[in-house]
């Protein structure tokens, strides 16, 4: 038996990706992971409407983040801003007292909104008359959970099976040794990138159909918006998703690899997008991830479209990035797989000066 | 000569499937056997029905004079065709390894790999690789080896040091049992046992295998004039199996057949009957395996 | 020469995988790359076939409709029938649909698996399946072929028709290009190279290489190794005199491949010593 440990050990000084591996990632993941996990909501974005607005802004603080005062704008104002996403809260002054609506979409923020709220109300000076304040959640009046997860993580699971699938694609051909008969056939490395996402694409837009399909029967989840711009949201987010796959299967030297890497992309999305911990109340440290994971841009679409009926204009920026995100991973890929066509550890230098002459077919 | 293993008789079925026919097979000390076949032809099941690894369905299995047991097969040497080395490991640790596995960490390494102690076996070439691998599996002195396919991918010259290596092992009273399907393998063999679908159709040393097995050689003009091609599509055409030798042709059948065939297509040739060699004479012997019916079980 | 490499240099990070290496390749011709593992032939066949830039040197070589490659861990998709293959096949060479299914037929019979049309490539014993990625690469009819290590591991029935088809296409006109470790098959060759190290050792028809092989040579028997220039064969042992005098007791012997290979690769082991 000492005989195996002793090797066991020797082997595994050599091989430092799986050292790095069991040592440096789970401090990594640990660090990331605890900054990024907050059930404290810190700052709520809040616009104030309506003509007592600037008096209104006085009072309000943390947790309250007060992004907007216009004393000319209307309620109707307010609640655009709640369905673009710009705000969280929107108070609406004047009329028999002020008006507090709250995006029903963020549970987390609006638990802590109701709670700052009640605490500023009792710990008012002594004396002074409770104003009347009416408060109002919209979008998810219940603050049903499910309501708000279930958007979300129908592209959770594309992300997981999405990732997997096609990152095993590239990979599997370089094994079985049809890599080299595709580079030598008269194929374009974007034609066979583009082989490798085309029925997989298809396939995944069946299954988020399906998914949201089963969330909207089972926990009777709304779909409030345009469907129109819910499908080009999924169609970019899918893209970005297998195209990360195929990215990671031209850089891998076998499956093993593939798994691994598609498993280090594939965690930090599940705590980071937005999914469970809004991405504002993070640490900045940490914020920046979620801006380059797809998922934080499909949660913003997908939880916009369904409950909120949040327009596309109002998600440009989302649906832009994805687009910007799938452009450059696909470009990635292909530049990689045209490099990448002789095998695993053979690299031709990269100054080669071929006098090459192809003679033409008689 | 003293026989270390032997089977008589044996046999084994895999439900309607007969994976071995009824065969005799023994292997004494100090020689080369080659068990020669094509994958599927029941070598492998052979090699572990000799080394007790499976059970028989029929006939009796002698290692070393008794029924096949643990303590038997720990007098065996089994050089698997992957190596069965740590390609992430030096030669002395694999060494190492191996000797503190049979309890045996006197055992000192051979002087031909010494050179490599401290070298990755993976930055080795299989030539090398080869020959550490077998001065592994000999670490523990074993008193039969078994051998599979040792030489296939290594070039001529670090193949004839390898068959160095295994016949000083043979020398020294080792008995040898290589399983192959490489003509040029099998032909380092002191005799050969060709098996085709479970069944040993046929054994002895090379000369005896090619008996008077002779095949049609052809030689048109100076090659360069294009007949030869117009020879090989003729024959071919007509269902002849013809391969290339160079300037000249071999195909396997009657020399007159060939003689008319060429002559009527206006193909100027000289057309002889030649002894076959090896392979030519196992194709012939397993494709006409159709003749062979295997005893009623 | 019509196509091949000539005095190519080529090497992947420090190690030279080709040292100045010329390879002939013409129609109508079998050319055979006869080496040991690490010898250099599966680069001699992918500078050949465009999957690497050498260095230096040139490449001659017909567009990618006109080449059939067959890569040495055989390029057949296991999950896919032989059918399937074929159709892929055909696709991306752009095979006219009309004569698709003759050519198709054409091949499944020369290369015997016609039976076998609707099995996967799983399914394929190792023979078939090299049988079939032979017949993938000739769907097209290219104007050359290259090939390898098409016979490794496969048993002797099926290498013996994995030749007819070479031969086949050989006389049929194509520029076939074979890399073996198998020596006696240079035999099949018009034209051998022999290549060890990422250098030629020798070059040119079978029987030049024999009648090139330097000094003399014999057979001795005995346990113990006559010379140091000798080298096992079966039971016996090869001696080779560079200079031409064998010692007493040796018996002369006319060189086959084998001892070809093996006294170019001795003669290089000695030249690079000497230096």
């Amino acid at each position: 038996m000492w005989a195996m440990v002793a090797k066991e050990f020797r082997q595994l000084r050599r091989d430092r990706r799986t050292v790095a591996m069991m040592i440096v990632l789970p401090a990594v993941l640990l660090i990331v992971f605890g900054y990024a996990a907050n059930f404290k909501v810190t700052s709520i974005p809040t616009v104030i409407v309506g003509p007592g607005a600037g008096q209104a802004a006085t009072l309000l603080h943390a947790p309250f983040d007060v992004v907007e005062v216009d004393a000319a704008a209307s309620q109707a104002t307010a609640r655009s801003r709640l369905q673009d996403g710009r705000a969280i809260v929107a108070v609406v002054t004047g009329g028999r007292g002020p008006q507090v609506l709250m995006d029903g979409t963020q549970l987390l923020s609006v638990l802590t909104a109701q709670s700052a709220l009640a605490k500023m109300l009792a710990t008012r000076p002594a004396g002074s008359p409770a104003p009347p304040v009416s408060v109002r959640i919209l979008y998810d009046p219940k603050l049903i959970t499910s309501w708000v997860m279930v958007p979300g993580l129908a592209g959770l699971i594309l992300v997981f099976i999405g990732t997997l699938i096609t990152s095993l694609g590239v990979v599997r051909e370089r094994q079985t040794g049809t890599l080299e008969q595709l580079a030598v056939m008269p194929l374009r490395s974007r034609d066979v990138i583009a082989g490798k996402i085309a029925p997989y694409l298809m396939v995944a837009a069946v299954d988020l159909v399906l998914i949201i399909l089963i969330g909207m029967g089972v926990f009777h989840v709304p779909f409030t918006g345009n469907v129109a711009t819910f499908a080009l949201g999924a169609a970019l987010f899918l893209l970005v998703t297998l195209g990360i796959g195929v990215l990671i299967s031209t850089v891998s030297q076998n499956q093993g690899q593939a798994i691994q890497l598609a498993f280090m992309i594939m965690l930090p999305q599940v705590l980071l997008s937005g999914l469970i911990f809004p991405v504002t109340s993070m640490a900045a440290g940490v914020q920046w991830i979620s801006y380059v994971l797809p998922l934080t841009y499909f949660v913003e679409i997908s939880r916009g479209v369904m409950l909120k009926a949040t327009p596309i204009s109002a998600l440009w920026q989302p649906l832009g990035l994805l687009a910007l995100l799938a452009a450059v991973v696909l470009g990635l890929a292909i530049i990689r797989f045209r490099r990448d066509l002789a095998p695993s550890d053979r690299r031709a230098r990269g100054q080669a000066r071929a006098l090459e002459r192809v003679a033409d077919a008689p | 000569m003293n026989v270390l293993a032997q089977v008589r008789g044996v046999s084994r079925r895999f439900g309607s499937f007969t994976a071995v026919h009824p065969t005799d097979l023994a292997i004494a000390e100090g020689e080369v056997v080659g068990l020669l076949g094509a994958n599927g032809a029941g070598k492998t099941t052979l090699i572990r029905l000799l080394l007790g690894l499976l059970e028989p369905s029929a006939g009796v299995v002698r290692l070393f004079g008794a029924a096949p047991s643990v303590a038997g097969r720990r007098r065996v040497g089994y050089l698997p065709q992957t190596l069965g080395l740590y390609l992430d490991l030096t030669v002395a640790e694999n060494w190492r390894f191996t000797a503190s596995a049979f309890g045996n960490v006197a055992a000192t390494m051979p002087e031909n790999i010494r050179a490599w102690s401290d070298q990755l076996v993976s930055d080795l070439p299989l030539g090398g690789q080869r020959q550490v691998a077998f001065g592994v599996a000999l670490s523990h002195q074993p008193e039969l080896l078994v051998l599979d396919e040792p030489t296939s991918g290594v070039g001529p010259l670090a193949a004839a040091r390898l068959w160095e290596d295994i016949r000083l092992a043979a020398q020294y009273g080792a008995g040898v049992l290589v399983t192959t399907h490489n003509m040029e393998e099998a032909q380092e063999c002191d005799r050969l046992v060709v098996m085709a679908d479970g069944l040993v159709v046929t054994s002895g040393t090379a000369a005896d295998i090619i008996g008077d097995h002779t095949v049609v050689e052809v030689r048109c003009g100076d090659g360069r004039d294009g007949s030869w091609r117009r020879a090989f599509a003729l024959l071919d055409g007509n269902g002849f199996v013809v391969q290339m030798d160079g300037q000249a042709l071999r195909a396997a059948g009657d020399d007159e057949a060939v003689r008319d065939l060429l002559r009527g297509g206006g193909i100027d040739a000289v057309v002889e009957a030649v002894t076959a060699n090896l392979e030519e004479a196992f194709v012939a012997i397993v494709s006409a395996r159709d003749a062979f019916r295997p005893p009623a079980a | 020469m019509r196509w091949g490499l000539e005095h190519v240099r080529l090497s992947f990070g420090r190690r030279v995988a080709l040292d100045g290496v010329t390879v002939p390749v013409e129609p109508s011709g079998v050319t055979v790359l006869v080496g040991g593992d690490g010898a250099g032939k599966s680069s001699c066949l992918k500078t050949l076939v465009g999957l690497v830039q050498p260095e230096s040197g040139s490449v001659r070589r017909p567009p990618k409709q006109g080449i059939g490659y067959v890569p040495a861990t055989a390029g057949v998709y296991e999950d896919l029938t032989v059918q399937e293959n074929l159709d892929f096949s055909a696709d991306a060479y752009q095979l006219p649909s009309r004569q698709r299914g003759g050519r198709q037929a054409e091949i499944l019979d020369r290369i015997g698996l016609a039976a076998a049309r609707h099995r996967l490539g799983a399914q394929l014993s190792g023979g078939m399946r090299r049988k079939l990625a032979v017949g993938l690469a000739l769907l097209h009819s290219p104007e050359m072929l290259v090939l390898d290590e098409p016979t490794t591991g496969v048993d002797p029935v099926s290498r013996a028709e994995l030749w007819r088809l070479i031969a086949g296409a050989a006389a049929a006109g194509t520029a076939v290009t074979v890399a073996t470790t198998y020596v006696n098959e240079a035999a099949r060759a018009t034209s051998v190279v022999l290549i060890e190290a990422g250098k030629v050792l020798a070059s040119g028809s079978p029987e030049t290489i024999l009648r090139g092989v330097p000094g003399a040579l014999g057979a001795a028997q005995g346990t113990a190794r006559p010379t140091p220039l000798s080298w096992r064969r079966g039971v016996s042992w090869r001696v080779w005199a560079p200079a031409g005098e064998l010692p007493g007791g040796v018996q002369q012997r006319d060189p086959d491949f084998e001892d070809a290979v093996v006294v170019a690769e001795l003669a290089d082991e000695r030249g690079r010593q000497r230096r």
